[in-house]
């Protein structure tokens, strides 16, 4: 297998980012959509920034599901339950922008879904 | 020809694709929560798919930040070192040094290239790729 041929390719699928670094565990271009969402402000993004969210986002996912773990296991459970993210959200203050997104009475998903059923 | 099945068919299909567009891929969301917990762990699907909306928010917020400090420093383009500053401004400094250490091994593979304000890298224009590929840089 010839390394060049992996760098190559790296190159031409887009962002000429070479594979060749850390293998991304998080498509890049997913993550660059994502933020061009957050705000209008978002003009331009630096190739790289995409980059340092795909390692963010890894730790991030790291320490919600170690956080998420504690309570499955205090509760003596070995299956980590939707509930379980809820309660090490709302136990760290790190992750309080994620309340309203995790707790329960959020009603923004249905009144969405209301919205489509009327239409259809 | 039943237009208004084919229309159902079309919105159900753009409604998914939207909604997959705004998050992570459930597969690798997946993958890096495994990796973290034991052997014996087990996730439920809501659980996974409740870790893709916080990651998708995780990004939203940090991103707003940093797009916040270029506006107020007149800079159109939020780069690797925003997005740092803006993890360690909402409390995310333990993410910081690992990052930082990220980028510059990245950046020093790159050389200046990632460095450099150039041109809009939002294309990602292979027609400009005569810059990025480099023939003599050897991997290691």
């Amino acid at each position: 297998m010839r390394q060049a041929k992996t760098a190559y390719s790296g190159f031409l699928s887009g962002g000429g980012i070479p594979r060749r670094h850390d293998p991304h565990l998080l498509p890049l271009a997913r993550i660059k959509k994502i933020m061009k969402k957050s705000s209008v402000d978002v003009k331009m993004i630096s190739r790289e920034a995409p980059l340092v969210f795909s390692k963010a986002c890894e730790l991030f996912i790291e320490e919600l599901t170690k956080r998420s773990w504690n309570m499955t296991i205090q509760g003596k459970r070995r299956t980590v339950h939707k509930e379980d993210v809820a309660h090490a959200v709302a136990t760290t203050d790190v992750f309080d922008f994620l309340i309203d997104l995790v707790h329960p009475n959020t009603s923004h998903h249905v009144d969405l879904n209301e919205d489509l059923e009327k239409k259809q | 020809m039943d237009d208004s099945t084919n229309n159902k068919i079309t919105t159900g299909d753009d409604e998914t694709a939207n909604q997959q567009e705004r998050l992570l891929p459930i597969a690798n969301v997946s993958r890096i929560m495994k990796q973290i917990l034991p052997q014996n762990a087990k996730i439920s699907k809501e659980a996974k798919e409740t870790m893709q909306e916080c990651a998708s928010e995780f990004i939203s917020f940090v991103t707003g930040e940093a797009s916040e400090k270029c506006k107020k420093e007149r800079r159109k383009t939020v780069n690797g070192d925003d997005v740092c500053w803006a993890m360690g401004t909402l409390g995310f400094d333990d993410y910081a040094p690992p990052l930082k250490r990220y980028l510059d091994r990245y950046r020093e593979v790159e050389g200046d290239r990632s460095a450099t304000p150039q041109r809009n890298e939002e294309e990602g224009r292979p027609s400009s790729s005569s810059t990025q590929f480099d023939p003599n840089l050897k991997p290691f």
